[in-house]
């Protein structure tokens, strides 16, 4: 239970690492795309191009002709004898611009205010790229784990006291022997409080295993996945500095849930 | 040391029922008291506050004239390591062998382990049974754990010895090697209180008896001292405790 307990904050903790770290790598930025009515000519287009690559909050400027949207649709769709019989190309020619870093928001509603007004544009969308999603689902990702590491390290305490209480229950001749020859309240409580130390530990050492278990489970799927966006995955996190912090948590966690159990069952115990 | 006073101790439990009523009494140091009474009559109450394992609701226990009852947490375990208790069941840890038992007071006050071993067959040496320390107590006759139940209670050579009913559960003769035991250590300068209700046994012992009868001392007195010396002739020597 401790073990599962730890795992799941724990792991999160890993995933939003990694995807920290996949954000900080990845090349794309968000952008907008302007899209062209059919009728609008390559002067237009060319315009709207040169409209936009002299914006400074602009990076840069890709054009895909009506021609090139219809080659690239023939491949992806699958419909290409289909689109043959049509007698004119129905995609339009759109331009893909890539927004500079330090752009806000004010200044994307301005530009595309501005594009849209531009002659042969039809239309002009802000794109939240795949990478802001991925941001955003970091903090979401972080702000779960770190409520999971609360619920769950509360309830690895309990688990710990309950178990602990069991453990004083099956003593309970012998501890009131002990206070009966003098035992201090540490002396009684010392033995409790390294098993609920070591049950701590374990706990964190399960923990391990089931995040590594985890982690050789769906680290190949994700290199297929990142790997069609021209990503490579190099998992961060599980490392000797993880573990050694996710068993220090344990014990500590264990040793808490000792100090709950102990202290009130021991001070209320009578010797005889 | 080993000097016991109650003043006017009254000990009344949450269901109205007072086992202790306005007990006034003194025990010497060294001095060894029975006391007696029928079940219910306040014997397992009053040895009970001596060891604070409970407070009186009124009234002032004063051993060595420090008041008991206002002992810290902290204190209260000091204070028992110069206590020794036997009980009628002797409270033996079954998984543990006689050496373990007998042992534990010591470890628990911190002694070396070197000096634990010295003290442990010292303490069975007094009691006949070195040789078995490696024994389990469920392997032992009822008499012998008693007697391991004597041994850990003097191993620490306590300045106060109790005793609750140490010869319920024993046949006469045993009976007599418990009680001859407790003259023993009583001889050495510890202060004995025995709580039991074998008067034939106690009178033969020429020593102090306090009867209680419902919660209060009835009669305090001394039973037949030429009894006491005859008891005590046959078993003058070897007082290994304290030793």
């Amino acid at each position: 239970m401790v073990g599962i307990a730890l795992a799941l904050p724990a792991g999160l903790w890993i995933l939003q690492v990694n995807m920290d770290e996949m954000s900080a790598q990845w090349e794309g930025r968000p952008g907008l795309s302007v899209y062209f009515t059919l009728q609008a000519d390559n002067a237009s287009v060319a315009a709207v191009q040169g409209y936009l690559e002299e914006q400074q909050n602009i990076d840069r400027v890709e054009l895909t002709t009506a021609k090139d949207a219809l080659e690239e649709f023939k491949t992806y769709s699958g419909l290409g004898s289909a689109l043959d019989l049509l007698g004119s190309n129905p995609l339009p020619a759109s331009l893909q611009a890539r927004f500079a870093q330090s752009i806000g928001p004010i200044e994307v509603e301005s530009l595309m205010s501005a594009t849209q007004a531009l002659a042969g544009v039809a239309e002009v969308v802000v794109e939240k790229t795949w990478l802001e999603r991925l941001n955003e689902l970091s903090r979401v990702v972080s702000r779960l784990g770190a409520m999971l590491a609360v619920l769950f390290g509360l309830g690895a305490v309990l688990v710990t006291a309950s178990s602990v209480r069991l453990a004083i229950e099956a003593r309970l001749d012998e501890l009131r022997v002990l206070k009966l020859v003098g035992a201090t309240p540490g002396q009684v409580r010392r033995p409790f409080l390294y098993f609920g130390a070591i049950y701590g530990f374990g706990g964190g050492v399960v923990a391990a295993m089931l995040i590594a278990v985890t982690i050789l489970v769906i680290e190949p799927p994700l290199q297929g996945l990142l790997g069609s966006y021209q990503q490579t995955l190099d998992l961060a996190g599980f490392d000797p500095l993880f573990l050694t912090v996710l068993l220090l948590v344990g014990s500590g966690l264990g040793i808490l849930g000792a100090l709950v159990a102990v202290g009130q069952r021991i001070r209320d115990l009578e010797v005889v | 040391m080993g000097h016991i006073r109650l003043q006017r101790v009254t000990k009344r439990f949450e269901n109205g029922f007072e086992a202790l009523s306005e007990v006034t009494t003194e025990f010497a140091a060294g001095s060894m008291t029975f006391l007696t009474g029928h079940s219910g009559a306040g014997k397992s109450t009053f040895l009970k506050l001596l060891i604070r394992a409970d407070t009186p609701t009124r009234g002032q226990i004063l051993v060595n004239d420090v008041d008991i009852g206002g002992l810290s947490a902290a204190r209260l375990p000091l204070y028992r390591r110069h206590i020794g208790v036997v009980f009628q069941d002797h409270h033996l840890l079954a998984a543990r062998t006689v050496f373990d038992n007998v042992a534990m007071p010591l470890r628990v006050a911190g002694m070396r382990e070197r000096e634990v071993a010295r003290r442990v067959r010292a303490s069975l040496t007094t009691v006949e049974l070195l040789g078995k320390e490696g024994l389990l107590p469920s392997h032992l006759s009822t008499g012998e754990q008693q007697r391991i139940g004597i041994a850990r209670a003097v191993v620490t050579r306590p300045r106060i010895l109790l005793a609750d009913e140490p010869t319920g559960n024993l046949d006469p003769d045993l009976s007599r090697h418990i009680m001859d035991l407790f003259t023993r250590f009583n001889q050495v300068g510890t202060t004995v209180i025995v709580a039991s209700h074998d008067i034939d046994l106690i009178e033969t012992m020429g020593l102090r008896i306090l009867h209680l009868e419902d919660g209060r001392v009835v009669s305090d007195r001394t039973s037949d001292p030429g009894t006491q010396s005859a008891a005590q002739s046959d078993q003058a020597d070897s007082v290994e405790v304290g030793s």
